[in-house]
């Protein structure tokens, strides 16, 4: 699957673009900067769709923005997303799980909220200050 | 006038100081959250021990019409009196008056107590609430300012200083504070900063707010300024308090030994239950350190910065110790630039005041990364170290985990001096993590097997086995012993028990250069 970054009219859409072997059929997932998970991709009655909505939830567009963002703070790997958009999440629950310095660290919830945007998916690798969640 | 008058005289006049700033200011100052200079100390002090020195003293300005004006005590209460019944000296800046300005006579003041301080050998508390130098005095109280500093650098390691912020404190004044031992902070009223919100917004163009810019958050967790938080006056002086139950009057003794109710030989099973299996979960060390003290009374520093180290006070047997422990929880424990400075700073406060350091090692080494690299964790790590084999206190270490490479050596081994290291069986001491030693150890091995993957993870198990453990630095006697978690706590307390006579000598010298 590869992305895409868009801008429409100052819009910043993220595009994600899949080949389907077998047929003509793409599927397409945009989301709208202040991104729902909701809309799941219409136009695609290939296999994709069955599988396309769980990740699509999962990584929002990184111009997405809850006020309140959750950095990496250090360098690691994402092991395991916790969370989805649009979960009401306390304070100090966790978000997801960064592998990082030998250890699964939990990156947890700084102020109660509900998810915005996911920036991240399992094995990305990020970078201290990479945005990975943000919160409303 | 007879003799009569004359003590009315007196009496009258002491009323009229003790008045402050008056009636109208005292209110202001109560609906802003805020005690008085006088209510601080009667609150922090035993009740009616404190004796005011210098409560007469008066600006000798005259420029600007200075001398009309009234200044009681120009600003100031000063003077001594007792916390638990032993000695400590105190300044309190007055805000009800000229805004709590320091003048060349309020220095003075500050200064006389802070020798008296030095010459009894007891702590010094300065409660700042000040709008900054009196512009009024011009150069004089620059000094004055620049004399404070001189002592406060004095006094360091010689006795304890603490420093509270109840109010704006800005411009100079930080410098006292900032040399002093311990920053205590009140939220919403109290605020630190070089150059005020003003300025920095005709310079840089930024928008801050006082909050914001030096709020008691952003000095405990960010800048790391600060020691200590609290929600308001009452309780920041609670804490002040207890703070001063664990240290000594001065250098030259050691902190009180209080009686103990909790059972030195006290085993604690439930030790054993809080690493968990897998090496790569994280944990809280804060309950190993809350189990292994005195009925788990332990006074964290820095609670609220650089989280991935916990440093703090604490009673074995009801003496002070002084705690540096990883926290696997944050950061994975690993040690950075932050962590590295909030332990250096804490490790050199101990030493010099014969408080002995227990450190809980569980860390993988250094944080990695080009801001750690950039921010100069060469530099920083290096103070670590460097304040470990400074340190001439009794020190023990307990690795609980992982103590791999730099940071085995970095973090209290025996290799910086050490007096005792006792390893838990979960202990992993290596040159690095079992995946890095044998992706290098066995390259060729896992580039050449048919199934590198397979063949990876059998070299990796393979090494664990055998190297991940704490036996290998024990059979050298890096390790002193291997012990059971649950004997923590009477191990411990016997180890310091044979170390209470330690004496070690350092080559003579003026002073070392520690990496800053």
């Amino acid at each position: 699957m590869k992305k895409f970054l868009i801008k429409v009219n100052g819009n910043q859409y993220e595009v994600e673009v899949e080949e389907v072997k077998g047929s003509s059929a793409v599927a397409y997932t945009t989301t709208a900067a202040p991104a729902q998970p909701a809309a799941a991709p219409a136009p695609a009655p290939a296999p994709a769709p069955a599988q396309a909505p769980a990740p699509a939830a999962k990584t929002a567009p990184s111009g997405a923005a809850g006020s309140v963002k959750v950095t990496a703070p250090m360098p690691g790997t994402i092991l395991n997303i916790v969370a989805s958009v649009g979960d009401k999440v306390k304070r100090g629950q966790v978000l997801l799980i960064l592998e990082a310095m030998k250890m699964e660290n939990e990156i947890v919830a700084p102020a109660d909220g509900t998810v915005v945007s996911i920036n991240v998916t399992s094995g990305t690798s990020v970078n201290a200050g990479d945005l990975l969640v943000s919160i409303e | 006038m007879g003799t009569v008058e004359k003590i009315n005289e007196l009496r009258i006049r002491r009323q009229a100081l003790e008045q402050g700033g008056g009636a109208e200011r005292i209110e202001k100052q109560h609906e802003s959250g805020k005690l008085t200079a006088r209510e601080r100390l009667e609150k922090l002090l035993d009740e009616n021990s404190f004796v005011e020195v210098d409560a007469f003293v008066e600006t000798r300005a005259i420029d600007f019409d200075m001398q009309k004006k009234k200044i009681p005590g120009d600003g100031v209460v000063t003077g001594y009196g007792t916390i638990e019944g032993r000695p400590v000296f105190v300044a309190s800046q007055d805000f009800t008056v000229i805004g709590g300005s320091l003048g060349e006579a309020h220095a003075r003041k500050i200064t006389k107590v802070m020798d008296m301080a030095m010459k009894v050998g007891a702590p010094f508390i300065s409660i700042n609430d000040s709008g900054g130098a009196r512009i009024e005095e011009g150069i004089d109280a620059l000094s004055g300012y620049g004399e404070i500093f001189f002592r406060n650098t004095l006094a360091s390691g010689v006795i304890p200083q603490i420093s509270v912020i109840m109010g704006p404190c800005a411009g100079g004044a930080v410098y006292s504070p900032a040399i002093t031992d311990f920053v205590f902070m009140v939220d919403k009223t109290s605020y630190m900063f070089i150059t005020g919100p003003q300025v920095i917004k005709s310079v840089t163009g930024e928008d801050v707010t006082f909050e914001t810019l030096g709020g008691s958050e952003v000095h405990n967790s960010k800048s790391g300024v600060a020691h200590f938080r609290y929600a308001n006056e009452e309780e920041c002086i609670k804490e002040i308090r207890r703070l001063l139950s664990f240290l000594p009057d001065n250098n030259l003794t050691d902190p009180e030994i209080l009686p103990v109710s909790d059972d030195p030989n006290r085993l604690d099973d439930s030790l054993s239950e809080i690493v968990p299996d897998s090496s790569n979960k994280p944990y809280d060390m804060k309950e190993i350190v809350t189990k292994v003290l005195d009925n788990g009374d332990f006074m964290e520093v820095h609670k609220h910065f650089a989280r991935n180290i916990i440093v703090g006070f604490g009673r074995l047997n009801g003496k002070t110790v002084g705690i540096v422990a990883n926290q696997p929880n944050v950061l994975a424990g690993a040690l950075d630039v932050d962590s590295s400075d909030k332990a250096a700073r804490f490790i050199r406060f101990c030493d010099a005041f014969n408080i002995p350091l227990v450190t809980f090692t569980d860390t993988a080494g250094y944080l990695p990364g080009t801001g750690q690299e950039y921010s100069g964790i060469i530099r920083h790590g290096a103070k670590l170290l460097y304040a470990f084999s400074e340190a001439t206190v009794p020190k023990i270490n307990v690795i609980v985990r992982k103590a791999y490479g730099g940071a085995y050596i970095a973090m209290n081994s025996k290799h910086l001096g050490a007096d005792v290291v006792f390893a838990w069986p979960s202990a992993e001491i290596a040159v690095m993590g079992p995946e890095g030693a044998a992706n290098i150890i066995f390259r060729k091995e896992i580039a050449a097997a048919e199934d590198p993957v397979a063949c990876r993870d059998q070299k990796i198990e393979e090494y664990r086995n055998k190297f991940s453990n704490p036996y290998i630095a024990a059979a050298r006697g890096y390790v002193d012993d291997v012990i059971d978690p649950a004997t923590t706590r009477p191990r411990l307390i016997n180890a310091l028990e044979m170390l209470a006579g330690k004496r070690e000598n350092r080559p003579a010298k003026k002073h070392g250069n520690i990496p800053l």
